[in-house]
């Protein structure tokens, strides 16, 4: 009989589960706890206890201060809470934004700003000039996130309350577009907020510890609640100056979860309308079956290279590289991803202003790659110089293009030893060129929306001893043509110049220049998100600029 | 349980906890990757990175760091995670209540369900019941918490749609003021059941999944305690008495066999705060075990430290709370390390 007392227990166990689930969903939100991490809500909010609200899994951590985030996370939260100067278009323009129109001086190092009037920040204090020179000397002092964009910026002063007036110390073609990166912070909120104590001197610890979980701009959205590793609660801010879509969500969330059946899981209740860019392809088709899901395929400014280091054998002979850059098999490659994924042409992704479609492309040549390979210094000894290809461990799917690789380059000979290596070695190894492998498989984002920026951070010496750069080019004629190209002032020029430069790029061969990265996100088919019609930028974190998007449930 | 056993055991505590701090702080400076240039970004200007690193004393001999870590660590100073980038000790505080709180629960599941099952087991030895509870214990030991965790992820919210599949509250819900850090603790202080509901309902699948491990071990520990004193003469003794089966079971026969429960309970309640970091990922729990995980995989050495040595002083003061009930259950050990010890 005892045993029927434990098998009650069990049913009683049973029946508490079944109770939460068929519980309603009764409780009512309590007062707020004085917490850090809840942020009192000010005048110009909506009240509404039925508000629309946008979801967005992404993958922690999220840096909401403008002077630390630069991530995709981080970038996506930003163009919500912060206005910008101006705003980047979906071809690679720019429009007036905060700055109603601008002027250049001749010589191209002067630029001054007319600021729009009347635009409030989140606390109704009016937005002006001196906001904007705090906002670029705290990003300059501080350093970190997009602060690299504007180390050849000299001074920024106000010349009036709504004239601002940038000085750089060399021109450069890319001032103007690099301030969709520099996010407008209320000075006087953020100095009220500051610390005494901290790294930057006077300046204390630049509110730093009090940004990292409330915002100063005066952008859409404001946020109301941000938990570490769980989630970030922003709230329309009525006060906005620029329109919302109709049904553009009244709240948008951020939440920190990547994981595979999490996510299924709360597509399938509704409870995400917008999941993570980084699902597997696996993940993804599951994700696809479910009703009234469908899956995005966005163009991005990232590219996928099997980065060859130029300096060690046999990957220092350009005729070797040439060999497997005939070799691979960019078909297979590109049918392992996404529907929508395209072969790279040339050594910037498609999507960049300034890109040269008229490039030279390789494709699979088994003929070619063997000529290649009879003329390399290494090729009656090509056995006794295996080629160590390394992928990232944290990223699984680079796998299979480096075992892909290793069977292309066994049909000309080629030995291939294939490594799976943590992210942290990976940015170890490729830190000294003794430590470099052969090649290194990485995807490479661009920050900007040109072919300039990513030239640089790729093939430029300033960035050899990063992970950016596997290749070693170390190449001072290429530095000073890339560096020529970006203080060129004429855009049309510039352009040109870049054109030239990917060309000399993909003669030298130092990259498997393998497919433009699709960044694929699965989504609600009552969200209306204009990224998947290719309307927004492709810069990092606007696929998310919530104002233009809207929700039909 | 003499207080002299204590004060040594305490002392004992404070150089293990020196010693796992030593282990720690050289293995995670091992590790590969600057953990500045990591943080900051691959493009940052390397005078930020110089002056983080200064600022973090990154540039002195090992030996240096440490004194300088340990110097704050003693003033509850575990300097900046670099990760979320403010002080180690407010994330400790932020996050050590949510795993805790998770470890409870787990605790609870743990405990009701071995000593259930392994009495039952023990009762009906190699009959029907206690074969059926050796496969699901065999299966809970073998199965790794985070398989348990998707198991009941995708059947109590993504089939049945019981449970909330994530977090510690429902959206649009607030939390309750802090005083424990506990959601459902702190919600029944203020007396508010809706929310301690469904906190309740957020925290069955996260402590189910860690428990199950625990609890299936723990009742084989049990039935196996128990049915070796059932051979014990006392036992006997008392059936030749008449007393009645029940009372043998509980009073001559629970007690003496909970005794490497107990041990093996205390030591599954301190593990299971540090593996909880995969059922906390996929519950979108936010605990100490994610965040200790997170700051490995960054490299967030403070963090990492900060972390571990947290773990160990709950490992610590469980060990010595598990010798104190242990005492309890059985005199002998008590008597014996008043006397020896």
């Amino acid at each position: 009989m005892k045993s029927f007392k434990y098998l009650s227990m069990l049913l009683v166990l049973m029946l508490l589960l079944t109770a939460c689930g068929q519980a309603k969903e009764t409780a009512s939100p309590v007062a707020a706890p004085p917490d850090t991490t809840t942020v009192e809500v000010p005048a110009g909010t909506e009240t509404s206890a039925d508000k629309s609200q946008l979801q967005v899994a992404y993958s922690w951590p999220v840096y909401i201060d403008p002077a630390v985030g630069s991530d995709e996370a981080s970038s996506s939260a930003l163009v919500n809470m912060y206005d910008t100067l101006i705003f980047p278009t979906s071809d690679g323009n720019v429009i007036p934004w905060l700055a109603e129109s601008w002027e250049t001086s001749d010589d191209g190092l002067t630029l001054i700003f007319h600021l729009r009037q009347g635009v409030q920040f989140h606390d109704g204090s009016e937005l002006q000039a001196s906001d904007v020179v705090y906002s670029f000397n705290r990003l300059k002092t501080i350093g970190e996130g997009y602060g690299y964009l504007y180390t050849s910026v000299a001074s920024a002063t106000t010349v009036d309350d709504y004239t601002v007036e940038f000085i750089q110390n060399e021109a450069s073609g890319l001032f103007l577009p690099s301030l969709v990166r520099l996010f407008i912070l209320n000075e006087d909120l953020v100095r009220a907020n500051t610390a005494a104590e901290g790294a930057y001197g006077e300046a204390g610890d630049y509110g730093k510890t009090w940004l990292l979980i409330n915002d100063a701009g005066s952008g859409p959205y404001q946020v109301t609640e941000f938990q570490l590793e769980e989630y970030l609660l922003m709230e329309k801010y009525t006060g906005w100056w620029g329109e919302f879509v109709e049904n553009a969500p009244d709240q948008v969330r951020f939440v920190a979860t990547t994981e595979a059946a999490t996510i299924r899981t709360l597509m399938s209740s509704g409870e995400i309308d917008i999941s993570d860019a980084w699902q597997s392809i696996e993940s993804l088709e599951n994700l696809d079956e479910l009703d009234g899901v469908s899956i995005a395929a966005l163009p991005t400014f990232s590219e996928f290279y099997f980065m060859m280091n130029t300096r060690i054998p046999p990957t220092d002979d350009i005729n070797c590289r040439r060999a497997m850059a005939y070799a691979f098999d960019y078909d297979t490659a590109i049918s392992l991803e996404w529907p929508g994924t395209q072969q790279s042409k040339g050594p910037v992704p498609a999507a960049l202003g300034g890109h040269n479609p008229d490039v030279f492309v390789f494709s699979r040549d088994l003929a070619k790659a063997a000529e290649e390979l009879a003329q390399c210094q290494y090729a009656d000894s090509i056995a006794v110089y295996p080629v160590q290809i390394h992928w990232v461990s944290e990223v699984p799917d680079e796998e299979k293009f480096a075992l892909l690789f290793q069977a292309n380059m066994a049909e000309i000979g080629i030995p291939v030893e294939v490594f799976s290596t943590p992210w942290l070695s990976v940015v170890e190894n490729t830190g000294a060129q003794e430590t470099s492998p052969h090649i290194v498989t990485i995807y490479v984002s661009a920050d900007l929306p040109e072919a300039g920026p990513m030239l640089k951070q790729r093939y430029h010496s300033s960035s050899a001893a990063t992970w950016s750069q596997n290749e070693w080019l170390l190449d001072e004629t290429l530095d000073a043509a890339i560096d020529d190209a970006l203080s060129t002032i004429d855009t049309t020029e510039r352009f040109a110049k870049y054109a030239e430069l990917q060309s000399q790029l993909v003669d030298l061969s130092p990259s498997l220049f393998v497919y433009d990265q699709v960044q694929k996100n699965a989504y609600q088919d009552y969200i209306d998100w204009p990224a998947v019609r290719g309307e927004t930028s492709a810069l990092l974190g606007y696929f998310y600029f919530a104002p233009e998007i809207s929700i039909n449930k | 349980m003499s207080v002299i056993f204590l004060a040594k055991r305490l002392v004992h505590s404070v150089f293990v906890l020196l010693g796992l701090s030593i282990v720690i702080f050289l293995i995670a400076r091992i590790v590969p990757g600057d953990p500045v240039r990591l943080a900051v970004g691959a493009r940052a200007p390397q005078w930020v990175v110089d002056n983080m690193r200064e600022h973090m004393h990154l540039n002195e001999p090992l030996h240096i760091q440490y004194g300088y870590w340990l110097r704050d660590a003693l003033q509850g100073d575990f300097g900046i995670s670099l990760v979320t980038r403010r002080g180690v000790a407010k994330d400790i505080r932020e996050f050590l209540p949510a795993t805790f709180e998770l470890a409870l629960y787990s605790l609870f599941i743990s405990v009701t369900g071995a000593l259930s099952f392994g009495i039952i087991s023990a009762r009906y030895k190699d009959r029907w019941a206690d074969n059926v509870i050796r496969i699901f214990s065999y299966l809970g030991v073998v199965t790794p918490s985070f398989v348990f965790a998707i198991i009941f992820l995708l059947i109590f919210a993504f089939v049945l749609d019981w449970l909330p599949a994530i977090g510690r509250l429902s959206n649009g819900l607030t939390l309750p003021p802090r005083v424990t850090g506990m959601v459902t603790i702190d919600a029944l202080l203020i007396g508010d059941f809706n929310v301690f509901w469904d906190a309740f309902k957020h925290i069955i699948m996260p402590a189910l999944s860690l428990a199950m491990g625990s609890m299936a071990q723990e009742a084989r520990i049990t039935r196996a305690s128990m049915a070796d004193n059932l051979t014990k003469d006392y036992i006997a003794s008392a059936r030749a008495l008449g007393v009645s089966e029940s009372l043998v079971m509980r009073r001559f026969l629970l007690k003496p066999s909970l005794i490497p429960t107990v041990s093996i309970l205390g030591l599954d309640f301190a593990a299971g705060m540090g593996n909880a970091f995969l059922v906390e990922l996929i519950f979108n729990w936010p605990g100490l075990s994610r965040y200790g995980m997170n700051a490995m995989l960054s490299k967030d050495l403070n963090a990492i430290s900060a972390v571990i040595l947290t773990f160990g002083v709950v490992f610590v003061v469980v060990n010595i709370c598990v010798d104190i009930v242990v005492g309890q259950l059985d005199p002998r050990i008590r008597l014996s390390t008043a006397k020896g010890d």
